[in-house]
């Protein structure tokens, strides 16, 4: 049997960690648990990018890649002006349709950090130390943002070192902006998934609403640019801002709108939170 | 005069129907045990959760060693330890990660308080938390509420799915606890467990607190099913004598070989009648707690007995 100091009057739960420590700890926690899932995510992106970087000399210069028989409107819709060079296959094979996949990550990260676990039951035992709910929703949010960003990166630095070895002509800042310019774009649609996982009871809707939107958004892009008529649609879309960095050059001003509003949706996620009761 | 751990003033959450907490108002002092008895659904997880500030209350107020359980719940869950009724933890962190991650998140250096009590419940903390039974699983978070030795440990239903022995290992925490001058309150819908370490005992039935009491004298004057079988049929007249006697009432069975019925108080002068005549068995049991509530505490509510 231990023994009892009786005579302990001091507890080591009130010399607990403030805000700044919390936050780190909680960080590195997130960053152990999100690293697996994202680099399985960077695995499959820098795969297929890499196969299709490397199969490019082989079709280079080939009717394969003569677009010209295509429809105009599809040629205008997925902004195939000439599949000659590197950067608009890239951009058609990749690019122009990656949002639409890569986005689930964040929204499958987002609507599991809060609705999600308070399914599982995960959130009262983690709850139960001082972590402050704002921290919780920042940390969250910058563990995903900054393993994507690294994910981005590589894919990006990987895609430039295939290019090099396969001697195709892709420049390195085009090789790294194109991966980077995804961010912003997906985080808006996770940045929805995070302030739905904030209010909603059921995960489901915390996953479908930004995927719904964001096929609605694509689809919209893809009408606009298809009839004149409907362009003004493209104005809502946030496919509009993003572009083509590969081939129209890197949209900062898409890309600095998007960021900062899934920035908004982010900050938006914690008064949500904070007020909402934690069921089991 | 000395901050009470807990304090709620006619604390109210109400959600769903017939669900929630209804005007609690209860008082547990530094230092005691106090156990929340109740039936399940009966509102002690949403009291528990109400005061970890996990939901917010509908009205009334509640206090945790002063600090209110709405403005100051990140200062409070400082100093507190929370097992909740119902949990589930990282599925691929071993109890060892969680552990550190929880002292992590608290500031805390010193874990040899975590080893110590996981060797005395036989918490396993080095298997992934996914391979773990209900009870190991349960025993993990024993561990994650007692390690960094707060406060006030606060228990939803600590027991469930703990074997006997662990049970007894672990209720002996709760006992040193108090002697180091951590205050614990903890559910349960198991009587005897709360008779066993409690100094006080609130009973809350329905969203509503209908008494504090004394474990003892709740115990005391609580009845017994007793249930006598007889090797030989006794005569009617005989057996009218146990009937007779102080504090028996409620015949449920009567015939030549068999008597059941309900005593409270002493069962002394049951007992000594039994042994006059030749018995093939002697049952005495505890009624359930819905049973207790319907015979002493039905239609009255929102009691609080000064300690």
């Amino acid at each position: 049997m231990t023994s009892i100091n009786t005579t302990a009057t001091t507890y080591p739960g009130i010399q607990s960690a403030r805000a700044p420590s919390t936050m780190l700890a909680f960080l590195r926690f997130l960053f152990s648990r999100y690293a697996r899932t994202i680099t399985f995510w960077g695995l499959g992106i820098s795969a297929y990018t890499l196969l299709l970087i490397a199969s490019f000399p082989a079709f280079e210069g080939t009717s394969a890649l003569d677009v010209s028989q295509y429809p105009e409107g599809m040629r205008e819709a997925f902004n195939l002006q000439s599949l000659d060079t590197i950067e608009p296959y890239l951009s058609s094979q990749v690019f122009s349709f990656l949002p639409l996949v890569l986005a689930f990550l964040p929204v499958t990260a987002f609507a599991s950090a809060i609705v999600g676990a308070e399914e599982r039951g995960s959130l009262d035992i983690l709850f139960g130390n001082p972590l402050p709910r704002p921290i919780f929703v920042i940390a969250t949010w910058l563990a995903v943002a900054l393993l994507m960003l690294v994910m981005l990166g590589i894919v990006g630095l990987l895609s430039y070192g295939a290019a090099v070895v396969m001697d195709v002509d892709l420049e390195l800042a085009k090789a790294m902006l194109a991966p980077l310019n995804l961010l912003p774009i997906t985080m808006l649609f996770g940045g929805i998934a995070l302030v739905l996982s904030a209010f909603v009871r059921q995960r489901a809707i915390a996953v479908g609403v930004p995927v719904g939107v964001m096929f609605l958004m694509y689809l919209l892009d893809i009408i606009g640019k298809i009839s004149e008529s409907f362009e003004p649609l493209r104005n809502i879309s946030a496919f509009k801002a993003y572009g083509d960095a590969l081939q129209d050059g890197m949209p900062w001003g898409g890309f600095i709108l998007l960021l900062a509003i899934a920035i908004g949706l982010a900050a938006l996620a914690i008064p949500v939170f904070q007020r909402r009761d934690i069921y089991t | 005069m000395t901050t009470p751990a807990i304090q709620t003033h006619d604390l109210t959450k109400a959600y769903g129907a017939n669900r929630g907490i209804h005007h609690v108002n209860l008082t547990v002092n530094q230092g005691e045990i106090f156990g929340f008895l109740g039936p399940n659904g009966a509102g002690k997880s949403t009291t528990m959760r109400t005061l970890l500030g996990f939901m917010r209350p509908t009205s009334g107020s509640a206090t945790i060693f002063g600090k209110d359980i709405v403005t100051g719940s990140v200062e409070i869950r400082r100093d507190v330890g929370n097992l909740p009724g119902e949990f589930a933890l990282e599925d691929r962190m071993t109890g060892r990660e969680l552990v550190k991650l929880y002292a992590d998140l608290r500031g805390v250096t010193d874990l040899s308080h975590a080893e110590e009590i996981a060797d005395r419940i036989k918490a396993d903390l080095d298997r992934p938390t996914r391979r773990l039974s209900r009870g190991n699983k349960q025993k993990i978070g024993i561990v994650t509420a007692l390690f960094h030795q707060p406060q006030l440990i606060m228990l939803d239903e600590p027991t469930g799915g703990l074997d006997p022995l662990v049970q007894e290992a672990f209720l002996e925490l709760l006992r040193e606890a108090k002697q180091r001058g951590q205050t614990v309150f903890f559910s349960s819908h198991v009587l005897p467990e709360i008779e066993q370490v409690a100094d006080r005992v609130g009973i809350i039935r329905e969203g509503e607190l209908v008494a504090v009491e004394n474990p003892t004298e709740l115990t005391g004057r609580t009845f017994r099913h007793v249930k006598l079988s007889f090797a030989q049929p006794v005569p009617g007249e005989k057996l009218k004598q146990f009937l007779h006697l102080d504090g028996v009432d409620h015949v449920d069975t009567i015939d030549a070989q068999h008597l059941a019925f309900q005593a409270h108080g002493d069962m002394n002068p049951v007992i000594r009648l039994a042994g006059e005549f030749d018995l093939t068995s002697i049952d005495i049991e505890r009624p359930s707690l819905e049973e207790m509530f319907l015979r002493y505490y039905n239609g009255n509510t929102g009691k609080e007995v000064a300690a």
